[in-house]
């Protein structure tokens, strides 16, 4: 059974001339331990398929299985990492962290114990009284990783996370989400990574999701099957980039 | 003059040297600065930045505008955060200034100082440079590196003690 299960997924937003539509019948499933990239333009609905799948964005029509079963709300097995981080500017890193657990009602002994274990599995050791203003882009990202890790969700949902940072932090941030991902004592196995950069995409997935802008469908479902680590200069490596390319702009 | 052997931390953060490492072991070991920034698109400044803190940690060696991943780096890159962490935490003991200040938190009791007076020894040690600048530097690399905390609340920059 796969982990994640979507059929039919349909996202229409109310307008003044009828409806926008954002997504239209998208189906694809996600199997535990893979890792799968979601590509397309801007204003593909990308975006906004995470968090159907998280549950902060009800669907129009079509279904999310998580399991097999259906979820009502959020799915909390489901932690999303943002372009943005998303830090509160008056919390420490620690804090940061803690929020969320706090929200589940996670008490507070164990708020501490998966805050330093995953501040430490993120290299943050050193910064957890500090406040976001005082860290790079970089430094904020891995506390953006920490938070979600900490809520030891099944799946991982990333959304554009590199794409803020300069080129040099991107490429190691990149790097050791594949660390995350590939580390027998990491709580999560599964990511969907959401990126407009089709290299990225290439670079880190088992899957590449190709999708269509205005309105978003699914153009293309793509096995990645180069070895790892990937040689972004590699004829394969090339390949695959000229074919998600073309799909791309064959549609725009 | 500043004393010898004291160098300002340059600008630029320890994040940069992951990436450039990465990059110089996917290029075999060895790349033309140029070359660096011409495809990543990034300024050419930004590329000599991270260059010359590579350097100073001993992970590269730069001759002649190429970088060159040093066995240092090498040993970096097969390694996790957490002990890459150590590595540079080692590299910095012997930097000048770090050492320095390092020997400045251990003579005070309680092993820490305000912000003030730090930023005093660093208008004195590095005339040349603007203290708040380095300041924020030091604690950044320091907390990298967890030889050195800062807590904004209390005003005290500490000695990260393990």
């Amino acid at each position: 059974m796969p982990l994640l299960e979507l059929t039919h997924i349909s996202k229409h937003y109310p307008h003044a001339k009828g409806s926008l539509r954002v997504i239209e019948d998208i189906s694809f499933s996600v199997n535990e331990g893979e890792f799968v990239a979601i590509v397309g333009p801007s204003g593909c609905g990308k975006s906004t398929l995470l968090r159907i799948i998280n549950g902060i964005v009800p669907l129009s029509s079509g279904q999310v299985l998580y399991r097999g079963r259906q979820v009502d709300g959020i799915n909390l097995e489901c932690a999303l990492v943002f372009q943005s981080f998303a830090l509160m500017p008056w919390l420490t890193v620690d804090d940061n962290i803690e929020m969320p657990l706090e929200a589940l009602g996670i008490p507070p002994a164990e708020r501490r114990r998966r805050a330093s274990l995953y501040i430490d599995k993120v290299g943050l050791d050193g910064f957890e009284e500090a406040y976001p203003r005082e860290l790079s882009g970089g430094m904020k990202q891995r506390v953006g990783l920490a938070r979600a890790l900490a809520v030891e969700p099944k799946v991982l949902l990333m959304d554009e996370p590199f794409s803020a940072l300069d080129a040099l932090t991107a490429i190691s941030l990149r790097e050791e989400t594949l660390d995350i991902w590939q580390a027998p004592d990491s709580p999560v196995h599964t990511i969907l990574l959401v990126t407009h950069i089709i290299e990225e995409a290439i670079e880190l997935a088992d899957r590449v999701l190709v999708i269509s802008a205005g309105p978003g469908r699914l153009l293309a479902d793509l096995r990645i099957e180069l070895p790892r680590p990937r040689d972004r200069r590699s004829d394969g490596f090339n390949a695959f980039t000229d074919k998600v390319f073309s799909l791309i702009e064959e549609r725009s | 003059m500043p004393l010898s052997g004291i160098n300002p931390i340059p600008e630029g953060n320890l994040n940069w040297v992951f990436g450039l490492l990465e990059l110089l072991e996917d290029r075999g070991g060895r790349e033309d600065g140029y070359k660096i920034a011409r495809d990543l698109n990034i300024k050419f400044d930004d590329v000599l930045r991270v260059m010359k803190i590579a350097e100073i940690l001993g992970l590269v060696s730069t001759p002649a505008g190429d970088v060159v991943l040093e066995p240092l780096g090498k040993q970096f890159l097969d390694s996790d955060v957490n002990q890459r962490k150590l590595m540079i935490r080692e590299q910095l003991r012997n930097h000048g200034l770090f050492s320095y200040l390092i020997r400045l938190l251990k003579a005070q009791e309680d092993k820490s100082l305000s912000k003030e007076v730090v930023l005093e020894h660093l208008a004195m040690l590095l005339p040349h440079e603007l203290p708040e600048r380095q300041f924020t530097r030091i604690v950044s690399w320091g907390r990298f590196a967890e030889l050195f905390g800062y807590n904004k609340d209390s005003d005290r920059f500490y000695l990260d003690q393990e």
